[in-house]
C-alpha cells in the first residue's frame, strides 16, 4: 500500500517534470513539447500527486497517514531530481515501470 | 528602503543562516541520529542480548528491586519493547552517582542481573542535540532555542528569496560551481520543506516552557509543581506512612492498564515508598503507540492495587496540541517505515544546512578572487566549515570507537566516551591549520569514512557479537546497524574520493596569474 503511494507521487512528479521544457530536453533531447502532450502530462501529473495520499490515509488514518505522505513526497522527489541530473533517459521509463509494480505489490498485500 | 523586499529577505536568509549554521549542522545531524537512539544504545551495549520478554518481566524487576533496594524511596522499571529489548531498573539511592540514581540491567526472562559496559549510548546524541555538553543546561538550551529560532527565520526568508520555487522544483545541475551548490541547497530544502518547518517549529515548542514560561506562571501563580501535575499527570508523591506493608502483585495492574487503554501497553513503572502502607504504583503507557507525547498514566494504591487516578486520557486543546507537536518532533510513534522517512528528511535538513554554510564561502571566495585578496572572515568560515561538516562525523565515529576500545572497568567510562568524541572533534578543528583548503576536506572525510567502515572490524576484535555471529544467528537489528555503519563509511569515503579526483576548474583556467590560481585551489569546490 505504501509502495503504491510512493509510486503515485513519483509518477506524478515525473509527469509534471516532463511537462517542463528544461526537463523534457534532458529526457528527450529537445525542448519543444507538443501542446497536447504537455496538457496531458500536467493533468496526469497533478492527478497522480493528488491521488498519492489516498493509500497512506487508508492504511494509517488521517494523522499518521498525512505525516507518512509528507515523508513519501520527499522520498519521491529526491531520487527523481538525481535521475534527471545523472540519468535523464531512464526517467520516463522508471515512472512507467514504478506504477504497475507498486499496484501489483499492493494487490499482493505487501 | 531602496532594496526590494526580496533582497532584504535574501540578506536575512544569508546572515541568519551563517550566524548559527555550524551549531545547526551539529543539532541536525545528532538529532537525526537520535531517531535511532534505542538502536545506537543497543549496539553500544553488545552484552545485552535480545530475549523474548514475557509478562513476568515486570514482576521479576520488582522482585529484584525488593532484594537490592528495599529501603529506597522510589523505584523505576523501564519495560523492554521491540526496539530496546533490555529490562532496566533504577532506584533512588543517596550514595549513587549520577543524579542520585543507581541502575541495573536484568534478563527479562529470568530476572538475573546482566553486566553491560557503562555508556550513555544514543542518549548522548539525543541530549547533545538540545542541550549540547559541558555547558550548564539552561544556558545550552537557550543557545539551542536561539539557533532554532534563527533556523525558522532562515527557512521563511529562504522561501521568500527562492523566486523559482516551482520552476526549479526538480532542478539539480551538477558540475557547475556555485550554481550546483545553490541547486543542491534549494533541492533538499524544498524536497523536505514540510519536515524542515515541522521539525524547527516543534523543536521550539519542546523548549517553550523554558523560553516562554509567563503564561504558565501567570495561570498557576508561580506554582510550577501544580502546573506540571495538571499538564503531565505527574503529581508529587505523598508522604510515607512509616508502617510497613507488602507491595501488591503487579501483573493484575498491567492487565487493568491494558484494558483501560484499549490494548495499549505499559512502558514504565514507577513505585513510590515501596514496602510502606502508603506505597503507590504509577504505570505510564508506552509512548511508541500514539503521536502525542503527553503521557497517559494510571496511579494505583501500592498495597491494595486499587486504581487511585488516571491522567492523560483527555486533556485541554492546548495541552493536546503541544503533546502532538512534541510527539511529532521526537518521532517515537513512528514505525520502521516512517522512521526511515524521518531519517531521510533529517539527512536532507543536515545537507541543507551544510550546503548553506558552503554556499556563503563559495560566493565570498568568488568575490575575493576578483579582488585578489582573501579576508580573515572568509578564512574563518572556510575553516569552521571543515571542522563542523567533515569533523562531526569523525567525532561521532570517535565516540563509537571509544565504546569498543575503552576497557570495561574504567572509572567514568561513559564520560570518557564523550570526552573522546570532543577530543576527536577538537583535532578536526585544529587540523585545517596544518592542511589548507581542499586537502583538509579530503583528509577529514577520508578519516571519517575509514573510522566508520572499520567499526564492524573493531566489533569483531573486541566483542563476541560481531557480524560473523549476528548474521548466522539472524540478529538483524544488530547486523543491520553494522551494515549502516559500513554504508556511512562508504558514503564519506566516496565524498573524499570525489574531492580528491576532481580538481576545481577555476584552478586550471587562470594560469597566467599565479596568486589567483593558488587562491582558487583552496576553494571548497
Amino acid at each position: 500500500m505504501i509502495a503504491l503511494s510512493l509510486a503515485l507521487a513519483y509518477a506524478g512528479f515525473t509527469a509534471l517534470s516532463l511537462a517542463m521544457e528544461r526537463h523534457h530536453e534532458q529526457a528527450h533531447g529537445h525542448r519543444r513539447i507538443p501542446a497536447g502532450r504537455r496538457r496531458l502530462l500536467r493533468i496526469a501529473g497533478w492527478g497522480l500527486v493528488a491521488a498519492s495520499p489516498a493509500p497512506c490515509i487508508a492504511l494509517a488514518g488521517w494523522g499518521d497517514g498525512s505525516v507518512l505522505w509528507c515523508g513519501l513526497l520527499t522520498a519521491a522527489l529526491l531520487p527523481l531530481a538525481l535521475l534527471l541530473a545523472y540519468a535523464p533517459r531512464v526517467v520516463a521509463a522508471s515512472a512507467v515501470v514504478a506504477l504497475p509494480a507498486a499496484a501489483v505489490a499492493a494487490l499482493l498485500g505487501a | 528602503m531602496k532594496e526590494g523586499f526580496r533582497q532584504c529577505m535574501a540578506w536575512l536568509h544569508t546572515w541568519s543562516g551563517l550566524l548559527v549554521g555550524w551549531i545547526l549542522f551539529a543539532i541536525f545531524l545528532t538529532g537525526t541520529a537520535a531517531y535511532l537512539r534505542p538502536e545506537i544504545t543497543t549496539w553500544m551495549r553488545p552484552e545485552l542480548h535480545a530475549t523474548a520478554a514475557g509478562p513476568a518481566a515486570a514482576q521479576a524487576a520488582l522482585d529484584h528491586l525488593q532484594q537490592v533496594a528495599p529501603r529506597s524511596p522510589s523505584w523505576f522499571v523501564n519495560l523492554p519493547d521491540a526496539r530496546q529489548p533490555a529490562l532496566q531498573v533504577l532506584w533512588r539511592e543517596a550514595a549513587a552517582g549520577r543524579r542520585g540514581f543507581a541502575n541495573a540491567w536484568l534478563d527479562p526472562a529470568t530476572g538475573e542481573t546482566l553486566t553491560a559496559r557503562e555508556t550513555r549510548g544514543g542518549e548522548f546524541f539525543y541530549r547533545f542535540h538540545f542541550q549540547l555538553h559541558y555547558l550548564n543546561v539552561p544556558l545550552a538550551r537557550w543557545i539551542v532555542s536561539f539557533c532554532a529560532m534563527m533556523m525558522l527565520v532562515a527557512i521563511i526568508s529562504g522561501i521568500v528569496t527562492h523566486r523559482r520555487i516551482f520552476a526549479d522544483f526538480f532542478t539539480f545541475r551538477p558540475g557547475k560551481g556555485s550554481r550546483s551548490w545553490i541547486d543542491g541547497h534549494a533541492l533538499v530544502a524544498v524536497a523536505a520543506l514540510p519536515y524542515h518547518l515541522m521539525i524547527t517549529y516543534t523543536g521550539l515548542v519542546t523548549l517553550m516552557l523554558m523560553t516562554m514560561p509567563w503564561g504558565a506562571e501567570k495561570a498557576y501563580g508561580g506554582d510550577r509543581a501544580a502546573f506540571t501535575a495538571e499538564v503531565f499527570g505527574t503529581a508529587p508523591p505523598g508522604r510515607a506512612a512509616g508502617r510497613p506493608a507488602p507491595l501488591t502483585a503487579v501483573a493484575p495492574l498491567l492487565e487493568a492498564a491494558t484494558r483501560h487503554w484499549q490494548g495499549g501497553s505499559v512502558g514504565r513503572i514507577a513505585v513510590q515508598h515501596p514496602g510502606d502502607a502508603n506505597a503507590t504504583i504509577l504505570l505510564t503507557r508506552d509512548d511508541a503507540e500514539r503521536i502525542s507525547s503527553n503521557p497517559q498514566t494510571l496511579l494505583f494504591d501500592g498495597t491494595t492495587g486499587a486504581l487511585l487516578a488516571s491522567a492523560g486520557d483527555t486533556g485541554g486543546a492546548a495541552a493536546a496540541t503541544r503533546g502532538v507537536m512534541y510527539g511529532l518532533h521526537i518521532g517515537r510513534f513512528a514505525g520502521p517505515l516512517l522512521r526511515g522517512l524521518l531519517l531521510l528528511s533529517g539527512l536532507a535538513g543536515t545537507v541543507m544546512v551544510a550546503t548553506g554554510c558552503l554556499l556563503w564561502a563559495v560566493k565570498i571566495r568568488q568575490q575575493a578572487l576578483k579582488r585578489g585578496r582573501i579576508g580573515f572572515g572568509l578564512r574563518l568560515v572556510e575553516h569552521l566549515n571543515v571542522a563542523a561538516i567533515a569533523g562531526l562525523p569523525v567525532a561521532m565515529a570517535g565516540f563509537f570507537w571509544a565504546n569498543r576500545v575503552l576497557p570495561p572497568g574504567l572509572a567514568g567510562r561513559a564520560e570518557w566516551e564523550i570526552h573522546l568524541f570532543f577530543i576527536a572533534w577538537a583535532i578536526c578543528l585544529l587540523h585545517p591549520l596544518l592542511r589548507r583548503g581542499r586537502q583538509a576536506w579530503i583528509d577529514q572525510f577520508a578519516a571519517g569514512g575509514l573510522m566508520f567502515a572499520l567499526l564492524p572490524v573493531v566489533s569483531l576484535v573486541t566483542t563476541e557479537r560481531h557480524l560473523g555471529v549476528t548474521l548466522a544467528a539472524g540478529d538483524w537489528a544488530f547486523a543491520g546497524f553494522e551494515f549502516g555503519l559500513l554504508a556511512i563509511g562508504a558514503a564519506l569515503g566516496a565524498i573524499a574520493w570525489r574531492l580528491a579526483r576532481r580538481r576545481p576548474a577555476a584552478a586550471v583556467a587562470p594560469q597566467r596569474r599565479q596568486p589567483t590560481a593558488r587562491l582558487a585551489a583552496g576553494a571548497a569546490e
